[in-house]
């Protein structure tokens, strides 16, 4: 709640002020374009390496405490990870230097389309609507057995 | 000497905005030569800053009417005139606003309505200078401002209102940081640290919905919403359920969509309200996780764990 400054009921010093704030504004915007040009520079995101079986399995237990994941599957380039627990699947994927974890049934974890070399799980979250992980000949998908552990 | 009441002598922000470029900077150079404790990615410090820029724009569209309700009040329904000249109006002025920050800030995480407006300064995975400006572009439309309209009708100016509320928010800036571990305990005992603060954007159970205080720590030690940061138990940081992108029109209105999608499938009133001003998590067959599930649960399995050396030395 910031009234403005001088005049604020003459023509003049409204026009003032509103020059003055497109001024702040668009210094802003060239300060923010700097800053993130010093932060990609800079090269201090945290170490997010690709995942491996025990990594995941690490991971999949700090986002799960709850549950027990048995089947587990890798992301090709290890920027992902869906486990079987039960009737659900378990999604871990990674966004920049960190990761997003969600829940969808199993069944239709198994049944999300494979397009460009990635399959699309549809998490049905406005937050994060869908997790694109990389497939292989390796470590195609769907698992292919149901019964055995895959991994990459 | 007089000061106008309505229209403020400065915008603390306004002035803050070079240190928060200097600092910011300064930050992440700190960072890179592993002198502070400093994680920054590109495009994470990218959606902060975007958010921060379009929350001023934002902010502006409403401005108006959030002004002239609070002039309206002052001028022409206030109990007392209170002088901005006096030293004590300023020491008033400072707890009432903190307190008032407070409880805005509880009811921003506690209810849905306004944690779909608070949601995004708390999507940041990282904790660092950028984050703090990562604000609302929905703050004016829902209504919260109102919570400081009983200070015009107190008799406090608005200018006054203004230059305390900037106070505040520019206080607030610099606890969000890891370069600063603990402060005297003088300091932590009565003021916002960036230790507290950090328990704040924490998302592991144990520290969920805690710490709102503004400027002083003594509100949360007061209703009972304090947890102090455990060494043992580091904040991992972002929400319970992370985004999916860097999207920043995702960042700004997930959560309002998110209501939008609950109330279309909404069977009775009961469930419109729930969705709308219950917890962050609400259902109607209670199938969500809320704070106070992933606490209990958490709570669980540490008493479990806890039971355990006990079951094996029983048998």
């Amino acid at each position: 709640m910031t009234p403005r400054r001088a005049g604020r009921n003459s023509a003049p010093g409204k026009k003032a002020n509103d020059v003055e704030d497109l001024y702040i504004l668009i210094g802003s915007a060239v300060a923010v374009a700097m800053m993130v040009a010093v932060a990609a520079w800079a090269r201090i995101a945290r170490p997010a390496p690709a995942l491996d079986e025990a990594s995941a399995r690490a991971m999949l237990a700090d986002e799960f405490p709850d549950d027990a994941p048995d089947q587990l599957w890798l992301a090709a380039d290890g920027c992902g990870v869906v486990a079987r627990a039960g009737a659900r699947a378990l999604v871990l994927f990674r966004l920049g230097d960190s990761w997003v974890a969600r829940t969808l049934a199993w069944e239709e974890a198994v049944k999300a389309p494979v397009r460009g070399g990635k399959v699309r799980l549809r998490l049905r979250d406005p937050a994060a609507p869908v997790a694109a992980l990389t497939v292989s000949g390796v470590n195609p998908w769907p698992p292919q057995d149901d019964n055995e552990a895959i991994a990459a | 000497m007089t000061l106008d009441p309505i229209i403020p002598p400065f915008d603390p922000v306004t002035w803050a905005i070079p240190v928060f470029v200097i600092t910011i900077l300064a930050e992440i150079v700190l960072g890179r030569l592993r002198k502070a404790k400093a994680n920054y990615e590109a495009r994470d410090t990218a959606t902060s800053l975007l958010m921060g820029l379009g929350s001023t724009i934002a902010g502006g569209l409403t401005a108006a009417v959030v002004v002239g309700t609070t002039v309206w009040i002052w001028q022409n329904h206030r109990l007392f005139d209170i002088p901005m000249t006096a030293w004590w109006a300023w020491v008033a002025i400072f707890f009432l606003e903190d307190l008032t920050y407070y409880w805005f800030h509880r009811l921003s995480h506690e209810r849905r309505f306004w944690w779909a407006s608070h949601v995004n300064h708390h999507s940041s995975q990282h904790y660092n200078l950028a984050t703090a400006l990562r604000q609302t572009w929905t703050g004016g439309v829902n209504g919260s401002w109102l919570l400081w309209l009983p200070m015009a009708f107190l008799g406090f100016p608005p200018a006054m209102i203004a230059v305390q509320k900037g106070i505040s928010l520019v206080y607030q800036y610099w606890i969000h940081t890891e370069a600063i571990h603990r402060l005297p305990r003088w300091f932590e005992a009565v003021f916002n640290t960036p230790s507290h603060h950090r328990v704040h954007h924490a998302r592991n159970a144990r520290y969920l919905d805690s710490n709102y205080a503004g400027i002083l720590i003594i509100w949360d030690r007061m209703f009972g919403t304090y947890i102090p940061e455990d060494d043992k138990e580091p904040p991992r940081y972002g929400l319970v359920h992370n985004l999916g992108d860097f999207n920043i029109l995702r960042v700004a209105f997930h959560e309002w969509i998110g209501i939008g999608k609950d109330l279309l499938s909404a069977r009775s009133p009961r469930e419109v309200i729930g969705y709308l001003f219950g917890r962050p998590g609400w259902s109607p067959d209670g199938s969500r996780e809320t704070s106070a599930s992933l606490k209990a649960k958490w709570q669980a399995r540490e008493a479990a764990k806890a039971a355990e050396p006990e079951q094996i030395a029983a048998e």
